[in-house]
C-alpha cells in the first residue's frame, strides 16, 4: 500500500498550530459559524433523527451487500454508456487516468472538488504527464494557487482569511487587493469560466452511486461539479467502492441529512445526476464518460468488524468542525488529505503506517459521534485504532514528555486501586501546591506534574477537604474536574 | 481474473467476516401524497415561495401560461438582458416566449445543434446569454428546489451558464418533499437523461464563511409557477 499524501509528524505540526493563535482565531470562526448553522438547520428539521437511522439501515445494507451491488452498478453504467474501470489502489486509478487523458489528447483539466483525487495524488501525476490541472471549487483554486494541500474536507480553505486570500489573488491573478469576499469570488469566476470553456477533460469525485440505474450522485453549491462534468469532452468520475446505494428511492434519505449536517442547508444548490455519456442529439453533457472504482485499502477496511462502520462516512465533514482538537490545531496538522476525526480513523488504513499516530489525535469526548449524521461511533473505531497499533508498536515511537505523562498516569491508576493512600496523597498535594493555585485552577505544577501542564493545559485545584454538611464525617476529594463521579476514586462512592 | 472480478471475490471475502451491528435494510416507506391537490396547491405554492426565498430565489408569482410570455420580457427588460436562451418547454408551449422576446427586439438563441461552420458550439452560444428560460419537470416545497431534465432541446447548460436563470413549473408538478419528487419523476428520466436538483443561485461560502452567490452558476435565479386561470 503506498503512503500516499500522508506522512509522520503529527506532534511537531500539531505543536505549530496550537502556537498559531491567528489559525486558531480563523478556525473558530469558521467552525463556530458552521456549527450555529447546523444547529438551527437540526432544530427546525423534527424528522432529523428519524432520517438519520433511515440513512443508517440503508448504509449498513448496501455496505453488507456491497459485492453483488458493485456489481448491479458496473452494469447498468456500461448499460448507459459509460466505461468503467477498478483500481485496485491509488496507482491504478492515476495510471488510467493519465491514458484516458493522454488518449485524449488533453492539454487542460478542470476538477471539481474531490477528496479521492486527492487520495490518489492524480493532480501531480497527470501535470507529469503534460496536463495542466486546474481546481475549480473556489476553495481549492484558492489552495492550488498557494500550492497547498486542503485543510479541510468541505472548505479547503479554511485556514485563510479573506485578507489572505486577497493578498493571493493580488499576487496569482493580478487584480488590485481587496478583501471584499464578492470581489474575490469575481475574480475567480471570471478566470475560471474561460478555463471552463476550453478544457479537454472534467474530473469530479462522486457522493452517491445508485446501483439500481447506474447514476452517479455529485453534490454541490457552486456549480463547479456540473461545469466539469457537462461542458469537457471527456468526464472522468473517480469513486470509492463504497459510495454504491441500492436504490434511487434511498437517496432522498441521505439528502435530508447530508446538507443540514455539512453545512447548515436544507440541501446544496446543485445535486446532479449522471448516467452516461451524451447522446447524439445533445448539445452538450461528455462524449466519453469514465467512472473509476477505487478500492485502495476499502476492502481491507470491510473486513474489520469494527473498522467498517467508517465506511458509511458521507464525508459531510461536520466531524472536523466539532472536534476540539481539529478546531485547535487545523487540518494540515494532520499531514493527511482526510483530517478531523474521521481522518484519524480512515487515514491509517489507506495510508499505512505514515499516518499510524492519527488514531491517537483525539480526546475521544465524543462530539464527532453526536454530530456524525449516520452515527458512526467514531471514539469507538479509534480506541480500536490505537489498541491496534499499541499491539504492534512500541512506546517508545512517542517523545519523552508523552511517555512521562503515560507513566503518571499509570502510577495513578495503581494508586487509585489503594483509597485511603489516595486521600492521604491528595490532601498533601492539595497542600504542596496551594502555592501555584490560581482562580481554582493550577496551571503550573512542579516535578512530574509539571508534564501535565508543560502543554498549556490546567488542571482543577485540589482541596484538602471538601465542604461538608454539619455532622458529616469529612473527606477529601479532587475538587470540581470530578463532580461527575466519572474519574472519581472508587473510594469515595461508599 | 479481471480486476473488477478481483476487487469482487476481496469484497466478498470482507464480507465474510462477523459484524456486530448489521441489520437487513428496512428502506423507509415512501409516504406517498399525491400530486398536490387543488386544496393542498396554495399551500404548496406558499412553502414553496417562502423556501425559495430563504436561499435567495425571487419568486414571480402564480400566473397563467398565456401571462408567462409578457413576464419573460418584463424580467429580461429589468435585468436589461439582450441575449436570451430559451429551451423547449415540458408541458407548457414555449413558443410564445420565444416570440414575445423576439418581438421586444432582444435576441433569442436558437436552439439548433446543427453544425455550422460559422457558428460557435451551442453550449458557447448559451453561455453568452445574459438569462435562460427552462421549465422544470418538478419542484418541491419543503426546500425550495426544482428538478430540471436535461435534454437535446433544452440542455443542461440551460441554467448552468447564462448570468440569471427563469424556471417555470407548472403548479401541479409541485410537490411536497424530496422523496416524493423523486418518486413521481421515476427511474427514466434519471437514466435517459441529465438531471439537476436546483435549490437558489450558485452559490459559495469558501471565503471565511461569508456566502457569495453566483460564484459559477447564475448569479440570480427567478421562478414563476404556471396555472391556468391564474
Amino acid at each position: 500500500m503506498s503512503a500516499g499524501p500522508s506522512s509522520s509528524g503529527f506532534l511537531e505540526a500539531s505543536r505549530r498550530g496550537v502556537a498559531d493563535a491567528d489559525l486558531r482565531r480563523k478556525l473558530e470562526n469558521a467552525t463556530g459559524r458552521h456549527l450555529e448553522h447546523v444547529a438551527a438547520s437540526h432544530a427546525e428539521f423534527p424528522a432529523f433523527d428519524s432520517e438519520r437511522d433511515a440513512a443508517r439501515r440503508i448504509k449498513e445494507d448496501a455496505i453488507g451487500r456491497l459485492d453483488e451491488l458493485l456489481v448491479e452498478l458496473k452494469n447498468n453504467l456500461e448499460a448507459n454508456g459509460a466505461a468503467v474501470f477498478v483500481a485496485a489502489d491509488a496507482g491504478e486509478a492515476r495510471d488510467y487516468i493519465v491514458k484516458v487523458v493522454q488518449r485524449a489528447e488533453a492539454k487542460r483539466v478542470v476538477k471539481g472538488k474531490s477528496m479521492t483525487t486527492e487520495e490518489i495524488e492524480l493532480n501531480p501525476a497527470l501535470e507529469r504527464a503534460g496536463a495542466e490541472v486546474v481546481e475549480t471549487d473556489l476553495g481549492e483554486y484558492i489552495v492550488q494557487l498557494r500550492g497547498e494541500r486542503p485543510s479541510h474536507i468541505i472548505t479547503p480553505a479554511i485556514h485563510l482569511s479573506k485578507e489572505d486570500i486577497g493578498r493571493l489573488f493580488a499576487d496569482k491573478l493580478g487584480i488590485p487587493y481587496t478583501a471584499e469576499p464578492e470581489t474575490l469570488t469575481d475574480a475567480a469566476r471570471k478566470r475560471l469560466r474561460e478555463i471552463f470553456l476550453s478544457a479537454d477533460v472534467g474530473v469530479t469525485g462522486v457522493n452517491f452511486a445508485i446501483a439500481e440505474t447506474g447514476t452517479l450522485a455529485l453534490i454541490e453549491n457552486e456549480g463547479n461539479g456540473r461545469l466539469s462534468s457537462t461542458l469537457p469532452d471527456t468526464f472522468i468520475a473517480v469513486m470509492g467502492i463504497e459510495k454504491v446505494i441500492p436504490k434511487l428511492s434511498d437517496l432522498s434519505h441521505f439528502l435530508e441529512i447530508l446538507a443540514r449536517t455539512g453545512t447548515g442547508q436544507k440541501l446544496t444548490t446543485y445535486v446532479n445526476f449522471i448516467s452516461g455519456p451524451r447522446g447524439q442529439k445533445d448539445a452538450d453533457g461528455p462524449r466519453a464518460m469514465h467512472v473509476v472504482i477505487l478500492d485502495n485499502g476499502r476492502s481491507a477496511m470491510l473486513a474489520d468488524p469494527v473498522l467498517r462502520e467508517a465506511l458509511y462516512c458521507l464525508r459531510c465533514g461536520a466531524c472536523l468542525n466539532v472536534c476540539p482538537v481539529y478546531r485547535r490545531i487545523g487540518g494540515h496538522a494532520y499531514n493527511s488529505t482526510y483530517p478531523g476525526p474521521i481522518g484519524s480513523i480512515v487515514s491509517p488504513n489507506l495510508f499505512g503506517s505514515a499516518a499510524a499516530e492519527l488514531p491517537f489525535a483525539s480526546t475521544l469526548c465524543g462530539a464527532c459521534r453526536d454530530i456524525c449524521p449516520v452515527r458512526i461511533d467514531i471514539p469507538r473505531i479509534l480506541l480500536h485504532l490505537r489498541w491496534r497499533e499499541g499491539a504492534k508498536q512500541p512506546p517508545a515511537r512517542w517523545p519523552k514528555e508523552t511517555v512521562k505523562v503515560r507513566e503518571s498516569v499509570v502510577r495513578f491508576a495503581r494508586m487509585a486501586r489503594f483509597p485511603r493512600t489516595l486521600r492521604l496523597l491528595t490532601r498533601l498535594a492539595a497542600v504542596v501546591l496551594r502555592p501555584f493555585s490560581r482562580d481554582g485552577y493550577l496551571r503550573r505544577m512542579p516535578g512530574v506534574a509539571g508534564n501535565w501542564t508543560k502543554w498549556g493545559r490546567d488542571f482543577p485545584a485540589l482541596r484538602a477537604r471538601r465542604k461538608t454538611r454539619k455532622g458529616a464525617k469529612p473527606a477529601p476529594r479532587i475538587a470540581d474536574a470530578n463532580r461527575d463521579g466519572a474519574a472519581a476514586p472508587s473510594g469515595q462512592s461508599q | 481474473m479481471s480486476a473488477f472480478h478481483k476487487l469482487i471475490a476481496r469484497v466478498r471475502t470482507a464480507l465474510e467476516s462477523p459484524v456486530e451491528s448489521a441489520r437487513p435494510h428496512q428502506a423507509a416507506a415512501d409516504t406517498a401524497s399525491p400530486h398536490a391537490a387543488a386544496a393542498r396547491r396554495a399551500e404548496l405554492a406558499s412553502a414553496f415561495a417562502r423556501e425559495f426565498g430563504a436561499v435567495r430565489g425571487e419568486f414571480l408569482g402564480i400566473h397563467a401560461p398565456e401571462k408567462i410570455p409578457a413576464k419573460a420580457v418584463e424580467l429580461a427588460r429589468t435585468l436589461k438582458a439582450r441575449v436570451i436562451a430559451v429551451g423547449a418547454g415540458v408541458t407548457l408551449d414555449f413558443d410564445p416566449v420565444r416570440h414575445a422576446l423576439e418581438s421586444a427586439r432582444l435576441t433569442v438563441v436558437p436552439m439548433d445543434t446543427k453544425k455550422s461552420e460559422d457558428a460557435p458550439p451551442l453550449r458557447d452560444r448559451i453561455a453568452q446569454a445574459d438569462l435562460s428560460v427552462v421549465e422544470a419537470d418538478a419542484a418541491i416545497a419543503s426546500t425550495g428546489t426544482f428538478a430540471v431534465v436535461g435534454t437535446p432541446a433544452s440542455p443542461a447548460s440551460l441554467t448552468l451558464t447564462p448570468a440569471a436563470n427563469l424556471i417555470i413549473f407548472r403548479a401541479d408538478r409541485l410537490h411536497a418533499d424530496l422523496a416524493t419528487a423523486i418518486a413521481a419523476l421515476g427511474p427514466e428520466p434519471f437514466v435517459k437523461n441529465r438531471v439537476a436538483m436546483i435549490t437558489g443561485p450558485s452559490r459559495t461560502a469558501d471565503i471565511e464563511k461569508m456566502i457569495v452567490l453566483g460564484v459559477h452558476g447564475p448569479r440570480r435565479l427567478f421562478a414563476i409557477a404556471a396555472w391556468p386561470g391564474q
